[in-house]
């Protein structure tokens, strides 16, 4: 018996042996390196005939339809296989793509009119018209169905004069509606009405899962759960034919493994990665591209009631401004980043050009906390005010890594000027809990938040500074975790109704001047898109709106 | 009665057969007899020394001070054990990161000790309805699997708690909640055995007595049949503690453990892992830390179960 | 016998339902499915009130659990958002097979998420669970046979250092050695993440390839630990007085192995193998989450930092099922082996 066990063992430890050996083995090209250096670029471990790429996803979706899914990895991964009116090129500019050209608006801005082009088809044949417009919309504002947001849609009604015209006609002037509606939504009312009219709902249509038929260049094939998904290149495309044969997204588990995925070559794009990782992928010759996506990291100020009364001091607040060392701390991320200063930073012709930066000057910002009567009684090195109370601010953010290394940064140099900062790190679905559930944010207990956010991009509206967000019982979940000041609030109800741009953008440039004044936010750095390309695919360029919008384009030389 | 004696002195022998040891230096003569126990114990201390002595080189404030200018520097002479990520000193946070480690694997293993018995006690003592409604409830909790356990109980719990502050020191409220967590979802295992000598023990004939001299329940308990039970409660404690440093570096490092800005030898290893070949020293440092703690306690423990356990005298080790 | 089985099963339903409320409570409190979405921006009011209506999220804990576990289709609930309650349920609850439908999926049902991944893991876990056997049952008895030799106390000492490690060091520091550097260093490698490589396809010898790290990872830790269990059973069989006899009597070493003392120690081992098998399902959620292995593990854990109630329920359901199974089953087997145990 203890004979037989044993050759067992022999052979299952032969048999691993064996099958590590016959592990695909990589060769390492000797093609033209990008850089006049000697590495050799990592090249596709199985050479084939067609044109595949491999592209890492951190996060797989959780739906394939565009409404059911608010993920960022969904909805770029979401312009492979279908199609919007118009998209934004490189430059973030919209242009035309499903229209005959960008839609027009009345002159008292309620009316937008779309003029579809008269080739379009869906992958079975079927030709896309206003009908399918129509369709989604009525989907998307059924309550039956549970998609993810209603907004803007219920905004605006939509009707159709023929089958290639949709107009949609607001109750009031929505300036940002360009930005926030019909992107990838499109779906085929052919597949999806008989569905609907089953079951009274489109929730458990398979199409969500597995998008049979598509607008867009590719569609899609195989969808393994847990580990990728394929797209191949649709023949009957009414647009210009894709070059590549297809495209698989593979679901990695983290950072690292995505990072070992593009270095290795098993992967030819990467998101996202850390920035510590950028340096070896400009070493291994891979691409690297930035671009702007409207993001910017930074912290929000609580002035609500529950915040303590050192944050709502405004010289409090510009003494901190003042103590953060925001320069030196974009280290973390290899001081590839740019600070920021306001929310808008993106959009900067609606900042008003003669904000100053806040300059890094503890001394200043010593002496203003001395001057506003924080005094350091005891010795400690942590400041006090006139009744003894320990001058005490608390930061909360999510756990991402480099947030949390960020945080001890800040608390360090806050630490230099007698700031005595409190860091506490949730998960995002702990941290944006609603109101009646407890949610940090929501509730306001703490004095300072740490995100990244953006307006609706490419749009400036933002709702965070509403007055009527304010979370409380009777509004749970609401937006504004920050603060209720009336100019301001006057301010951006204001500005979302302004259909012309020129006095928009003024109204911007007060709204942007006023928060950099009162340190209402404080801008961290820029937190843009990060692509990492294998240099044998070419012809790519990703906008921050609409990343994949020249899919079509994108070919990789053998 | 015949035990080996080859590495047993004369003389002890001569008063081992006129029963002139106590028990626990008979204990110790047969955990001698281990030469890995005793090198368990002997590193363990100097762990323990590590982690104590060591603040008397470096300010707790020193192990949080950053400057991201040094940022993931090899070790060197100012940093034997190199840089984090945000520049702190490595050497200095596994240090304090030790004292958190070890406090959370000794209390962790108290509560587990404290739970453990008490349920095990009072079910194996009294019997009956409420042995069942016990062990049904011991039952559920052991058919959870642990890991999952602590992950959604380290998720649900881990902010709620706000940092305190002891000696001087502040403490991030998470070490609190991940203390409770892992004594709450590891006491059913010695609760079953101590239910176990608790059934046996209960018909024997001193307890019988100690009920005619009209004791009460709770001296019977804890005067009479615990003592008795003590063997495998103490070696179940010591391998308790070694489990909660591991489970404390498990949850840590899926990001569900300790918060920052305190440190542990397992949230040191959190995120180390992106800089698994850049900068190896960042996880080296504190998982060497981490294996060599455990080994020894399980060396220990294994040591103290041979050395307790009576029926182990012939032959095995 | 029968009569054994059927009021162990019977006890079996309040301890599930006990596991089942326990955990229920638990989920409830730990984050808002609603808050993020999984999206980067912050999720409008207005789309989460009608979500938390539309999923049954606004009801009470207690209500949320009985609708969990008995359907809501004998109610009525309020879908069009007006505050009256006009359309039936549609869910059938637990009882009747209904685990619910994801919440971060939205319309795609729990059951079928996990029954996905399912078969994935048990791809992974039982050739992981069989080669731990085998090399475990051979160390531990080769150890027990020849103590006290050299080969003894390396293997003793092994276990010991195998035991004390985490798991995610050894499954990390196993790829940085064979799958990254092996490649960096010419030598045949291993793959890194996922069960196959998807421009070669799901093919057997891409899944046994994937399969080696993540299975050598597991078993360092585990065949640590049931090796030196096997020993200590191998050994306290030996030392009794039934197998000096055999001796004795003059039967061969592999007669008396065979013939007495295996099945003596097989009985503790079977515990163990009883143990392990259900948590064949929950899979090695770390190791999972290392090797990128799309199995349950790595279900429970994406879906667990997302709060999806119905999936993470069913899947600790499943295992808390299984473990009551396996352990029922373990104990007919006690008595199968063992005459002297009878259950009355």
């Amino acid at each position: 018996m203890r004979n037989q066990l044993f050759k067992i063992v022999v052979l299952i430890a032969v048999l691993c042996l064996v099958l590590s050996a016959c592990g695909p083995k990589v060769v390492p090209a000797t093609a033209t390196p990008v850089q006049a250096n000697d590495t050799p670029v990592p090249s596709s471990p199985v050479p084939s005939e067609k044109k595949i790429i491999t592209i890492a996803w951190t996060q797989e979706p959780n739906s394939l339809n565009r409404s059911y899914s608010s993920m960022w990895y969904m909805s770029v991964l979401n312009e492979i296989y279908s199609c919007s009116p118009w998209q934004f090129d490189e430059n973030n500019e919209p242009y035309a793509f499903m229209l005959t050209e960008l839609p027009s608006i009345s002159v008292d801005g309620l009316v937008v009119t779309m003029h579809l082009r008269d080739d379009l088809v869906w992958s079975d044949g079927e030709p896309i018209t206003a009908d399918d417009f129509m369709f989604t919309y009525d989907m998307i504002t059924n309550p039956a169905n549970l998609v993810d947001s209603v907004y803007p849609y219920d905004k605006f009604i939509v009707s159709a004069s023929d089958p290639l015209t949709v107009v949609m006609t607001f109750a009031e002037v929505f300036s940002p509606w360009m930005s926030t509606i019909w992107q990838g939504r499109i779906m085929p009312k052919h597949v999806l009405q008989p569905v609907f009219d089953a079951e009274g709902t489109i929730n458990t249509a398979e199409w969500n899962m597995a998008p049979s038929v598509g607008c867009g260049p590719f569609n899609f094939t195989t969808w393994e759960s847990g580990s990728y998904m394929q797209f191949d290149r649709k023949d009957n495309y009414w647009g210009t034919p894709a070059k590549l044969d297809s495209v698989i997204f593979q679901f990695v588990p983290d950072d690292a493994a995505q990072t070992a995925a593009c270095l290795a070559g098993d992967a030819d794009v990467c998101v996202w990665p850390p920035y510590e990782d950028i340096p070896a992928f400009r070493e291994a010759g891979l691409n690297v591209m930035t671009e702007p996506s409207g993001y910017n990291e930074g912290w929000f100020f609580n002035l609500r009631d529950m915040a303590t009364p050192f944050i709502k001091d405004l010289n409090v607040r510009k003494a901190i401004a003042m103590s953060l060392n925001r320069e030196a701390n974009t280290d973390l991320r290899l001081k590839v980043v740019n600070v920021t200063e306001t929310f808008w930073d993106a959009f900067p012709a609606y900042v008003d050009p003669g904000i100053t930066p806040w300059p890094y000057d503890p001394e200043a910002a010593k002496a203003l906390l001395e001057a506003s009567g924080y005094v350091d009684a005891d010795g400690d090195g942590i400041r006090e005010d006139a009744i003894g109370n320990k001058l005490t601010i608390s930061e909360a953010n999510t756990t991402k890594t480099e947030r949390q290394s960020y945080q001890a940064l800040a608390q360090q140099q806050l630490l230099a000027v007698g700031i005595d900062l409190k860091i506490y790190s949730y998960d995002s679905d702990i941290l944006f809990d609603s109101f009646s559930a407890g949610g940090p944010a929501a509730t306001g207990i703490h004095d300072i938040y740490e995100w990244s956010d953006v307006p609706a991009w490419p749009d400036p509206d933002s709702s965070y500074w509403l007055c009527d967000q304010v979370p409380s019982d009777a509004n749970p979940y609401g937006l504004n975790y920050f603060v209720c000041d009336p100019t301001l609030d006057a301010l951006f109800k204001q500005e979302v109704v302004t259909g012309d741009p020129a006095a928009r953008m003024a109204i911007f440039h007060q709204i942007t001047r006023y928060m950099h004044d009162n340190v209402y936010y404080l801008g961290i750095w820029e937190d843009g898109d990060v692509w990492i390309l294998n240099p044998r695919i070419t012809g790519a360029k990703f906008s921050g709106v609409t990343p994949f919008f020249n899919i079509s384009e994108w070919d990789i030389t053998q | 009665m015949a035990f080996p004696t080859t590495d047993i002195p004369p003389v002890a022998i001569a008063r081992i057969e006129k029963n002139q040891l106590t028990f626990f230096q008979l204990v110790w003569l047969r955990y001698k007899r281990h030469k890995m126990a005793v090198a368990g114990i002997f590193s363990l201390i100097l762990l323990v020394l590590y982690a104590i002595v060591g603040t008397a080189f470096t300010t707790e404030a020193y192990s949080n001070v950053t400057d991201t200018s040094i940022r993931l520097r090899p070790p060197s002479y100012e940093h034997p054990f190199g840089t984090d990520t945000v520049g702190r000193d490595i050497l200095s946070r596994t240090i304090y990161g030790g004292q958190i480690s070890l406090m959370i694997g000794l209390i962790a293993m108290a509560v587990e000790v404290v739970v453990g018995v008490l349920i095990g006690a009072i079910a194996g003592y009294y019997g009956g309805i409420i042995d069942s409604l016990l062990m049904r409830f011991t039952e559920a909790m052991f058919n959870i699997p642990q890991i999952p356990l602590l992950l959604v109980l380290g998720k649900l719990l881990a902010d709620k708690v706000p940092p305190l502050n002891l000696f001087g020191r502040e403490f991030s409220g998470s070490v609190i909640i991940i203390i409770a967590v892992i004594g709450l979802t590891s006491w059913m295992g010695l609760a079953r055995i101590v239910r176990a000598n608790f059934l046996s023990l209960k018909e024997q004939e001193f307890v019988t007595a100690a009920h005619c001299l009209g004791t009460r329940n709770g001296p019977i308990i804890f005067g009479h049949i615990l003592p008795n039970t003590m063997a495998p409660i103490i070696v179940s404690a010591t391998l308790g503690v070694a489990n909660a440093i591991i489970s404390e570096a498990y949850v840590s490092f899926l990001g569900v453990g300790v918060r920052p800005p305190t440190a542990t030898w397992g949230n040191m290893l959190n995120g180390a892992f992106q800089y698994i070949e850049s900068a190896p020293w960042l996880w080296i440092f504190p998982g060497l830390l981490i294996v060599l703690t455990v080994l020894s306690i399980n060396f220990i423990g294994d040591g103290l179960r041979d050395a307790l356990d009576p029926h182990s005298l012939v032959g095995s080790e | 016998m029968g009569r054994y089985v059927v009021r162990r099963l019977i006890q079996a339903i309040p301890l599930l339902l006990i596991i089942s409320i326990v955990i229920f409570l638990l989920l409830q409190s730990s984050g808002d499915p609603l808050a993020t979405m999984g999206g980067r921006r912050t999720v409008r009011p207005e789309d989460r009130a009608r979500l938390a209506r539309q999923l049954g999220l606004d009801k009470p804990v207690y209500m949320q659990y009985i609708y969990w576990l008995v359907g809501n289709d004998w109610v009525k609930i309020d879908v069009n958002g007006d505050g009256i309650p006009e359309t039936t349920g549609t869910r059938k609850g637990v009882l009747r097979g209904d685990f619910g439908t994801s919440l971060v999926s939205r319309g795609r049902s729990a059951l079928s998420l996990i029954g996905e991944r399912l078969p994935n893991t048990l791809i992974l876990m039982i050739p992981a669970e069989i080669i731990m056997l085998i090399i475990s049952l051979a160390v531990g008895i080769y150890s027990a046979l020849r103590q006290y030799t050299w080969v003894d106390q390396v293997v003793t000492t092994g276990s010991f250092i195998g035991y004390s490690m985490p798991i995610f060091f050894i499954a990390l520091a196993s790829m940085y050695l064979f799958a990254v550097n092996f490649r960096k260093w010419g030598l045949p490698y291993l793959p890194t993440v996922g069960m196959f490589d998807p421009k070669v396809g799901k093919t057997i010898g891409q899944v046994v390839l994937h399969m080696v790290l993540p299975i050598f990872s597991m078993s360092v830790v585990s065949v640590s630990a049931y090796s030196r269990y096997v020993r200590s059973q191998m050994l306290e069989v030996n030392n009794q007085d039934y197998i000096r006899t055999a001796h004795a009597k003059g039967l061969s070493e592999r007669q008396v192995l065979t013939g007495h003392a295996l099945k003596n120690a097989a009985i503790p081992i079977v515990t163990l193998v009883g143990i392990e098998i259900p948590f064949l399902l929950g899979g090695a959620v770390v190791t999972e989450t290392i090797f990128g292995w799309p199995g349950m593990g790595r279900l429970f854990i994406d879906h667990l930092t997302r709060s999806d109630t119905p999936v993470v329920m069913g899947i600790l359901m499943l295992i808390s099922v299984a473990v009551v199974v396996c352990q029922l089953i373990t104990d007919i087997v006690y008595a199968w082996l063992d005459p002297r145990i009878r259950y009355s």
